[in-house]
């Protein structure tokens, strides 16, 4: 198992280190100044070239790209471009918001998603189960922001049971949690559905196989045949699925921090590339590459600890 | 009880207490005023502001020697100061209340104070990307403890309204400036306006609360919440759901909103001073032509733009300088209809074959994208074939310097627009010969545009001074390089318990907002 770990665990970061290189290139590519931004119109060529050598930017993009990575191994993520305020502190302060989304988000929809997939498939075909696929459909076709918006304007604007904006006072855990259900609920939708049908088609399969067969042959309660034996194989594509998941929710979290006007990495990054705020960007970008490819490794491992025979395949090669 | 009816049960309390937690929402009401914003504050020291936004706020926190008026009016009135004279073209005396007192133990306000204040915005060692707004501000000769007078290096008209009534006319405490190393970014070691500083949340919100040491007129609001939202249709949604008593609208929801208004509220549609054009490349190979640019000038129906892009609430412009200000023209050279005929004969006369191609740069906006697409239109219908092309803010307006590339060479057509201020110069300045390659991206050159830019500059004639500004704009419509369109709306939505204060265009100054009377059905 630890075997296991060390090789994912490097190949992690040689994503980390590829995806942040291609950004980076990317990000240096497309036209705009952060000079004209910061400094303003009246900003004289000298303060341009000034803030361009304080930020690097006169140095080619490798070199940069370089002293990026090597700060960034030290856990210097540099300067804000505007503030001066240590970049790594920016993004630490914005990221719990996104994070607190993107869990609530997920962890609704897998609350939801995995029983409704699982009642589904145990009374299959059943009036219930048409209603709860059409349901699941449904919540896979509607976009996030129709959700967001109609949220808005039915919970919010007409109801007036949840705010519309924001994040709730800060240690106020009661007030953060009211504010993160519309959001949470935009984000999270789409995924109710597409986790019950998944775990639906799962079980289906793995109802059928021998060992189902063999342990109702025991006479064992189809509670205990279906939770113990039964899910605990069929929820594997579902974990993996969780674990990308997570990071689409990352990239996903942007409109619903913009609709909710909400704290986070998303809308941080957002200004940032709007404003060619470059060590925000790349700060922002490598703390959520981190963080995705951190959630696909603790879904591997997780499927491996569920699943004894994926942890085994790697040490026959 | 069974663990069934346990779970059942526990569900249904939840349920309840989580209702009965839910009050219907309206947090507007009361002493503190919940406002939008359209950014995030980076800077609240005077010298390193540079959002509009960031301006608001320091109204709100400092005091200037004079500011503007809250009655929508560019008029400006005494502030910090009780006297202020300007002796001649190039010298201003002020005399400060006594008794104006910086919060955090900073002592009284002393014409030290506006030394340090004004001069440090064009300190060299500073650096600040706002020394432009003081224009040839040379030193301040204090006189005694309240008074003295601001010297300019040459005279500059614009020096009360943008230099002194501006964000960067803030006034700062000197000693409480020292303590902290000479500058500060968000929040300030001492204020003497009527709010002081409270909290500051990256992208959630900035609070400011009543200045203890505050003894001008007394404020109506315990406290001012200001949220950055970007997106102005999250603002309006808010505004609905009763989180926000002061926010802009987008265009679009004018209309829905005349129809049918939030409860208790109303809405107020101003005419705004930001001029957007069509500019034009003077210098590009397909441009070089005047008769081609006449053409594009003559064939794009500036009210169907302004139907279409703004609703038909903005009017069109006749310049870049709005109704209102000094050197406003009562009328364009051209049309706002235009006249496709002439243009038409203008492009046979160029002798060019059609349809004749080019290409409009647009920011990825709906209302640009909108203003571009009737734009395509119009000028298709008398023999251009444009090609749109949108690009995000930061790639736009970065197009037209020569110091970020080649991109300039290849630049045609554009609509742009400029943030503007309540004095003439701030609009002209953009379009001197100096700014080729800068901000003048039509790449326009004309000396006695340059020569009568200096001259109205430099003078306190306020006669003068508006006929100048009318024969400049007069000579940029001449030179086919700019085809004006309006000057856009500005649409505020706000609580009938309250009264906005509200600078001329549109822009709220926070410490004037006032509780309206309580009005009979």
């Amino acid at each position: 198992m630890l075997g296991f770990i060390a090789r994912r665990t490097g190949l992690s970061l040689l994503i980390v280190v590829l995806a942040v290189s291609l950004l980076f290139g990317m990000i240096h590519m497309i036209p705009g100044d952060p000079a004209s931004v910061l400094l303003g119109p009246r900003a004289t060529p000298e303060l341009r070239a000034e803030l361009n050598e304080r930020m690097g930017l006169d140095q080619p993009i490798v070199v940069q790209l370089g002293r990026f990575l090597g700060n960034a191994a030290r856990g210097d993520l540099g300067e804000d471009v505007f503030s001066n305020r240590p970049v790594a502190d920016i993004v630490l302060e914005q990221l719990p918001f996104t994070l607190m989304l993107v869990f609530a988000a997920i962890g609704a929809a897998t609350l939801i998603g995995v029983p409704l997939g699982c009642f589904s498939a145990i009374r299959r075909n059943s009036l219930l189960d048409r209603i709860a696929g059409i349901l699941s459909v449904g919540f896979i076709a509607v976009p996030s922001f129709v959700v967001a918006l109609y949220a808005l304007l039915l919970l919010s604007v007409e109801l007036r049971w949840f705010p519309a904006i924001g994040a709730g006072e800060t240690g106020d855990w009661a007030s953060m949690a009211h504010h993160l259900v519309l959001p949470a609920l935009a984000l999270g939708l789409g995924w109710v559905g597409y986790i019950a049908r998944l775990v639906r088609a799962s079980m289906l399969e793995v109802m059928g196989e021998n060992h189902i067969r063999t342990a109702r042959a025991f006479g064992l309660p189809e509670r205990v045949v279906i939770g113990r034996y039964a899910l605990r194989i069929a929820i594997l594509p579902t974990v993996t699925i969780l674990g990308l998941g997570i990071g689409t929710m990352l990239s996903g979290a942007l409109f619903a921090e913009i609709v909710f006007s909400r704290p986070g990495v998303g809308k941080l990054l957002y200004e940032a590339v709007m404003t060619r705020n470059y060590p925000v960007v790349m700060g922002t970008v490598l703390v959520t590459t981190v963080f995705f490819v951190a959630a696909t490794l603790v879904s591997d491992i997780v499927n491996a600890l569920l699943d004894p025979r994926l942890r085994t395949q790697g040490d026959r090669r | 009880m069974s663990r069934r009816d346990f779970l059942r049960r526990s569900a249904i309390a939840g349920l309840g207490a989580a209702a009965a937690g839910v009050p219907g929402l309206c947090w507007a009401e009361g002493d503190v005023l919940h406002i939008r914003t359209y950014n995030d504050v980076k800077f609240l020291d005077p010298a390193l502001m540079f959002s509009g936004s960031e301006g608001l706020i320091g109204y709100a926190l400092f005091q200037n020697l004079v500011g503007f008026k809250s009655d929508g009016s560019w008029d400006w009135e005494l502030q910090a100061a009780e006297a202020f004279e300007q002796l001649d073209e190039r010298r201003y005396f002020f005399r400060l209340r006594r008794g104006i007192r910086f919060n955090n133990g900073f002592g009284e306000m002393t014409a030290e104070d506006v030394k340090y204040s004004l001069e440090r915005v064009v300190d060299p060692a500073l650096n600040s990307p706002n020394a432009g707004d003081m224009g040839s501000l040379s030193h301040v000769e204090v006189r005694d403890r309240y008074s003295g007078v601001i010297v300019l290096d040459s005279p500059f008209a614009a020096f009360i309204p943008i230099g002194l009534c501006g964000g960067t006319g803030c006034l700062l405490s000197k000693a409480a400036m020292e303590s902290v190393g000479g500058q500060f970014t968000i929040e300030p070691p001492a204020s003497a306006g009527p709010y002081q500083f409270k909290s500051w949340q990256a992208q959630r919100k900035t609070v400011l609360e009543v200045n203890p040491e505050w003894r001008g007129e007394p404020t109506d609001f315990r406290e001012i919440h200001i949220y950055p939202m970007i997106d102005v249709k999250s603002g309006e949604l808010a505004f609905e759901a009763g989180q926000l008593d002061f926010t802009q609208t987008s265009i679009e929801a004018v209309d829905v909103f005349r129809r049918e208004m939030p409860p208790a509220s109303r809405m107020k549609v101003i005419q705004a001073l930001r001029y957007y054009w069509v500019g034009m490349n003077q210098d590009h190979p397909r441009l070089r032509d005047i008769r081609i640019r006449q053409a594009i000038q003559w064939g794009i129906d500036v009210e169907a733009v302004i139907e279409a892009a703004w609703f038909g609430l903005s009017k069109p412009a006749t310049g870049i300088i709005a109704p209102g200000l000094i050197g406003h023209r009562e009328q364009a050279d051209i049309p706002p209809r235009g006249d496709p005929d002439v243009a038409r004969a203008l492009l046979r006369d160029a002798g060019v074959r059609t349809p004749y191609r080019i290409r409009l740069d647009v920011i990825a906006t709906a209302l640009d994208r909108t203003a571009a697409q009737v734009i395509q239109w119009s000028l298709g219908k008398v023999g251009f074939e444009v090609e749109l092309r949108t690009q995000d803010n930061a790639t736009f307006n970065t197009m037209g310097m020569e110091s970020t590339g080649e991109r300039w060479r290849d630049v045609q057509l554009y609509i742009m627009s400029f943030f503007m201020l309540g004095d003439p110069y701030y609009a002209t300045e953009w379009f001197v010969s100096e700014q080729v390659g800068v901000w003048n991206w039509e790449r326009f050159r004309n000396e006695e545009f340059d020569r009568l830019h200096k001259i109205a500059m430099g003078s306190s004639d306020a006669e003068e001074r508006d006929r100048l500004y009318q024969r400049m704009q007069h000579l940029m419509e001449a030179s086919g390089c700019y085809r004006f369109l309006t000057h856009g709306v500005e649409s505020l939505l706000y609580r009938d318990h309250i009264e906005p204060a509200l600078r001329a265009d549109g822009y709220p100054l926070y410490a004037g907002f006032r509780r309206a009377p309580v009005r009979k059905a």
